[in-house]
């Protein structure tokens, strides 16, 4: 079995357009496009949230799909599982809307829509190739790759920089 | 050749798919690789709920709610985007009274006698604008006319007692009225631009309603500054009278100096016809079979109309006439020359030569253009064509087989005259009276470019055969004339296959009356984008000889593929006249639920003008079928 | 040794046991597994009972095995099988059927049971209920189908939620409360304004500062609670919640030390060898002042029911604790969290306390203001958890604190304040 694809950030790249907010509310839209999601009834909600982490330097905060998730094990409905390809899913015909899950998780990452009351997170876009807060990112501050893809590719990326002659 | 999907996603033309798949295959840059490399767009622009207006900002409001609900300074959404929206106006009036000044400074300076190359080719045109504008021309020369035409041309720019006459004079007394009692005349061109400005910088005008308002009466003086450009245009080159012409990539001639002449204003393109007249001999002996002129975007449409001059091509497949390789020089003077063509003409070896102080490239060689040495100008960028022309010559084209006839040429003069061959006494009363029968059902103009977003011509086209075989009377204007002529929507061949039959018969009757030896095109050309002023004007006798007001009349208009901020004011001149006006296109407003529904909706109970911005080109085509029918019955006119 | 697996015995099958048992079957999976359960039904998510009395949820829509994170195969549940005694000599649970089951290693995670407070008189009466098990709840909501008026004894979360599911059978609730205000062991009466109003909006009678003495019946069973100012609510069900207690009177103490609870190192064990003890049953501490506590947390349940099946499978893992308040739920619309420490009537901590329409918050800090000990959010309880991590890790204010304060706190903020402390 290939790895599973994972959710980078880029922490330098993020230019804090929050597009990738814009995208996964649309992704999560019934009408799958801005003009339509934008009138939407329950207002369809992102996923991933652009905060700044330094002043000058802003990151989009995205669930992590912890290996030893709290909020699946601390939810207290069953609704939070994780799928073969590792994505913690929240079951919203389980959810029961006692935000456990927000309580507990340490990103910050679960989020409530009240007017269902349901708990929504990140669901890595599981009807698409890559997830569209990927997609979105016009300085590709995210990046959807597998763990071991990425490392290679940023300690590719190290290495052109040291022969570049700057870090040598 | 077949065309992938990929390409028939991108252009219904099939001249421009086979030039993508050339482009494709050489690996030049277009703009649809472009618009896939922007994709997906911020969809904070995307629904106007972006504000750069001040140092504080960026702003953006969250039209998901999670986010920021207001700006920095408290703008809402509804005054974020109107305030937006208003810019947009301001920016596309300023480029049409900018192409109208232009005008009207080389109308002056001609009278002048500074700019030799220009003269009065309309003096019935000239005496008219000026007995509309209350100009005396009882025994007074052309020349002390014109330059006091010039001279009231270049007052309305500014704010001063009267209001701006090219507003004032040009719609009918009970429009003036409506406009007058919402305050929405104009009192400057420049002044409205200005004051849009004004009251949308940080801190001024935060109720949106007003704001609107504002873009209103901007909006109508960007009808002003179109209805100058026609006006003087015509004084100065003639008015367009029907002529034959053809259209699309086909008519670039592989031996010829092919000089494609882009942008807007006939103040550079009339001398350019002029002077290529005297330059053939020059090409031949480059060993050219002669100087082959085509136009492309609304140059292209004043050229066509006015010497029927072929078309190339229009707006969004600007760059696919250089991947031809066919194209010696492309001349350009202002708005909508996307700056890449000088990264395609490096390519292929074109040269760019832009003329214009304000509008420069960098990459492009500039010949600075001025009316004095307007012939000296023309002949050094002809020789520049003709020198590009001995590089290229030896090396392959290729130039896809594909030439569409076209008659053009329409403008409100012409069309009067040819209904004039029906009822000389009321030339109107033929058309009016086929309205009232139902013959024509009623009248759509097609205004606007060619979208990215869009499939090329995709919406122009469904929603015209919708429309035609519904027996409305479609008018064109600009690249959505560029769009319908490319597709044999202008001529006359075609009336047959695409009208209903009183549609048919009424451009029947009118053709045969003036001996065309068979019906009018299917389409009527009007002209290029300043030109919406005919349509304008068209329909404002229509209304006056029928002794009513523009908003009852069953006319619309659609700009199915709009892009430049120049379609936004158009669209809202349209509004503001009383017309039910189709975008095909997203405005940037749906952040704003409000402005949305007063551009959709409210603004009717105002001015009886309204939008109705619908992607879909069927269902676009029965909204304006809907409306027209809603006017004929408000006139006790049967469905 | 033999070549055969180890011997896994958990006694319990609630949240410890089968975390346990789940956990095991990953890290062991040649062992066996046996969970002994005193119940009729298979292990279910204990907290959504109160959504069968409401008829929201079917017994097998709460069922634990193949949801959430119970998708081990292999696990053996023996239902209605309570233990009796441990011979830790022989190494062998004996049950009450008399059946001995030989253990490598033994779970004990027998939770516990609600705490029936002395002096209240007729509390065996029919239609007496103190809700715990789905067997409970199914008889709860058997009995609800003839009540049209109910009185709730206790304040408390489980209180509320079983107190919303009868006035979602169109039942009239009285809910009397001994302290001064609902949720008294959640958060302060000053601060639980919020939730009160929304309880009284939604039609709850609250009678607070009084108790009941005395519950009236006839043959029909329960007729009405008399209170200790004398007054009478008529009604056809009481509910008690007033806290739970732990189940370890059957551990003998000579074996396996008690107080209150099981007593257990931080790896879970208890005294006896290869007996671990984890959930309601067992002392666990609270991980910033290491203080011994008891809790009927199903969050502390399930994660010490993972650390000590870790553990048994012989993957050494501390426990963690847990704070004694650790809540996330809302009731009448109106959400809260409430964690750590956060009752502070008479302390010296440092409290920051907000309101705003709709929302409530309290932070407590430390006296010196470098911590976070607790906080509760009323109404807006975004990114709760960020508050929690910022607990639990005692990350230092320096640069964080307005955040906290404010409740802007986000994930960035605390990269940062994690690189400085």
């Amino acid at each position: 079995m290939t790895e599973a694809k994972e959710i980078f950030v880029r922490l330098d790249r993020c230019m804090a357009c929050h597009s990738c907010e814009m995208a996964c509310a649309v992704a999560h839209s019934a009408g799958q496009s801005l003009y339509t999601a934008i009138s939407e009834k329950p207002t369809p909600k992102p996923r991933l949230y652009v905060e700044w982490v330094a002043p000058d330097r802003a990151v989009p905060i995205v669930c992590r799909h912890c290996e030893d998730a709290p909020c699946m094990h601390a939810c207290i409905a069953g609704a939070i599982s994780r799928s073969p390809a590792g994505v913690v899913e929240t079951d919203a015909d389980k959810c029961i809307g006692c935000w456990t899950c927000v309580m507990v998780c340490p990103y910050g990452v679960i989020g409530r829509h009240l007017e269902e009351h349901k708990a929504y997170r990140c669901d890595r876009c599981p009807d698409r190739e890559t997830p569209a807060c990927v997609n979105a990112c016009p300085t590709r501050a995210l990046i959807y790759q597998s763990a071991t893809g990425y490392s290679r590719s940023q300690r590719q990326t190290a290495s052109r920089a040291m022969l570049a002659g700057n870090g040598g | 050749m077949t065309q992938s999907k990929e390409t028939t996603e991108k252009s219904l033309d099939p001249a421009i798919q086979q030039m993508i798949a050339k482009a494709g295959a050489q690996n030049i840059t277009t703009i649809w690789d472009r618009y896939a490399a922007m994709t997906p767009q911020c969809g904070f622009g995307d629904t106007g709920l972006c504000c750069r207006h001040c140092l504080q900002g960026p702003c953006r409001i969250d039209p998901f709610g999670e986010g920021p609900k207001v700006g920095i300074c408290g703008a809402s959404a509804d005054v974020m985007v109107a305030r937006g929206l208003d810019r947009a106006i301001a920016a596309g009036t300023a480029a049409h009274s900018g192409h109208a000044k232009h005008l009207a400074h080389t109308l002056k300076k001609m009278a002048q006698g500074k700019a030799e190359a220009y003269s009065i080719k309309e003096p019935g045109k000239l005496r008219a604008v000026a007995a509309r504008l209350g100009i005396n021309t009882e025994g007074r020369q052309d020349q002390e006319i014109t330059l006091d035409v010039a001279n009231a041309a270049l007052a309305d720019f500014h704010e001063k007692d009267t209001p701006v006459l090219w507003a004032a004079t040009v719609v009918n007394p009970e429009r003036v009225k409506i406009l007058s009692k919402l305050n929405l005349v104009p009192k400057g061109i420049d002044h409205e631009v200005s004051e849009i400005m004004h009251r949308t910088l940080y801190g001024v005008d935060a109720d949106p309603v007003n704001l609107l308002l504002g873009g209103l009466r901007c909006g109508v003086a960007d009808l002003a500054g179109c209805y100058m450009g026609t006006d003087l245009a015509d004084i100065l080159f003639g008015i367009p009278q029907p002529t034959f012409s053809a259209a699309n990539l086909g008519t670039l001639k592989a031996g010829a100096v092919n000089i494609a002449l882009h942008g807007h204003n006939p103040v550079l393109s009339e001398v350019l016809v002029s002077a290529t007249r005297l330059k053939e001999e020059d090409a031949k002996k480059a060993g050219a079979s002669g100087i082959n002129l085509v136009g492309i975007c609304c140059t292209g449409n004043e050229i066509m109309m006015r010497h029927g001059i072929p078309s190339c091509t229009h707006s969004v497949s600007q760059e696919m006439a250089l991947v031809t390789g066919a194209v010696d020089a492309m001349v350009v003077d202002y708005q909508c020359i996307m700056p890449s063509v000088v990264n395609v003409a490096e390519c292929v070896g074109t040269q760019i030569i832009t003329t214009m102080d304000i509008a420069k490239i960098s990459g492009a060689t500039h010949v600075e253009f001025s009316e004095e040495a307007a012939l000296t100008k023309a002949f050094e960028i002809i020789d520049l064509a003709i020198e590009q022309f001995k590089r290229r010559r030896h090396k392959p084209v290729e130039i896809p087989a594909i030439v569409t006839p076209v008659v053009a040429g329409f403008s409100v003069e012409a069309i009067v005259a040819a209904l004039a061959k029906l009822d000389a006494e009321q030339p109107l009363r033929p058309l009016i009276d086929n309205i009232k029968s139902g013959n024509i059902r009623g009248v759509c103009l097609f205004a606007g470019c060619n979208n990215v977003k869009v499939p090329q011509d995709k919406n122009f086209l469904q929603m015209a055969k919708i429309l035609l075989k519904e027996n409305v009377l479609v008018l064109a204007t600009g690249c959505g004339a560029g769009a319908l002529m490319r597709h044999g929507f202008m001529n006359p061949a075609n009336v047959e296959a695409l009208c209903g039959d009183g549609l048919k018969a009424v451009l029947t009757a009118i053709g045969q009356a003036n001996n065309l030896g068979g019906p009018l095109p299917p389409v009527l050309h009007m002209g290029s984008c300043v030109d919406n002023s005919r349509a304008v004007a068209l329909t404002v006798a229509v209304a006056e000889y029928l002794g009513v007001d523009t908003q009852q009349l069953p006319v619309v208009a659609s700009a199915a593929e709009a892009v430049s901020e120049k379609a936004v004011s158009i669209g809202v001149y349209a509004v503001a006249a009383g017309l039910p006006t189709h975008v095909g296109v997203m405005l940037p407003v749906l952040g704003s639920p409000l402005v949305t529904e007063i551009l959709t909706d409210k603004v009717k109970d105002l001015t009886g003008g309204y939008f109705i911005v619908d992607l879909d080109p069927e269902s676009a085509a029965e909204k304006l079928l809907a409306a027209i029918d809603e006017r004929r019955r408000g006139l006790g006119l049967a469905c | 040794m033999a070549m055969e697996g180890k011997r896994y015995v958990i006694v319990g099958g609630s949240a410890a046991g089968m975390a346990a048992a789940e956990t095991i079957r990953r890290l062991d999976p040649g062992g066996s597994v046996r969970v002994l359960s005193e119940e009729v039904d298979a292990p279910y998510f204990r907290p959504m009972i109160p959504f069968l009395v409401s008829g929201k949820k079917s017994p097998a829509e709460i069922s634990l095995q193949g949801c959430g994170p119970y998708q081990a195969k292999g696990i053996e549940v023996l239902l209605e099988n309570r233990a009796a005694r441990i011979d830790t000599g022989c190494a062998q649970v004996v049950t009450e059927r008399g059946e001995s089951l030989a253990y490598d290693r033994l779970l004990l995670a027998t939770g516990s049971r609600p705490h029936l407070p002395p002096g209240i008189g007729g509390v065996s009466s029919d239609g007496v209920f103190a809700l715990r098990s789905l067997a409970d709840a199914r008889r709860t909501a058997l009995r609800a189908k003839s009540t049209r008026q109910a009185v709730m004894l206790g304040g408390g979360l489980l209180n509320l939620k079983v107190a919303f599911a009868l006035l979602e059978c169109g039942i009239k609730v009285t809910l009397v409360v001994q302290s001064p205000e609902v949720l008294s062991q959640l958060m302060e009466p000053a601060d639980a304004f919020l939730v009160r109003d929304a309880l009284d909006q939604a039609g709850l009678k609250i009678i607070t500062g009084r108790s009941a003495r005395q519950i009236l019946s006839n043959e029909d069973g329960v007729n009405g609670v008399v209170l200790d100012d004398g007054a009478e609510l008529a009604c056809r069900m009481v509910c008690i919640g007033k806290g739970v207690q732990p189940n370890a009177d059957w551990i003998d103490p000579r074996q396996i030390p008690v107080n209150r609870g099981i007593v257990v190192d931080k790896y879970t064990r208890t005294a006896a060898e290869n007996v671990y003890a984890a959930g309601d049953v067992a002392v666990t501490f609270e991980p910033i002042t290491g203080a011994a506590i008891i809790t009927g947390l199903w969050t502390n349940a399930v994660a010490m029911g993972r650390c000590a099946g870790a553990n048994m499978a012989d993957r050494p893992t501390a426990y963690g604790g847990t704070f004694g308040i650790l809540n996330a739920t809302q009731v009448a619309r109106m959400p809260f969290v409430s964690m750590g420490i956060v009752h502070t009537a008479g302390t010296d901590y440092e409290t920051h306390s907000r309101s705003s329409p709709g929302a409530h918050r309290k932070l407590v800090f430390s006296a010196d203001g470098n911590r976070l000990l607790g906080a509760l959010f009323v109404g807006d309880i975004a990114r709760a958890g960020l508050y929690h991590t910022v607990i639990r890790e005692q990350v230092r204010m320096d640069d964080i604190k307005k955040q906290v304060i404010d409740h802007r706190l986000h994930y960035g903020h605390l990269l940062c304040a994690r690189r400085y402390s």
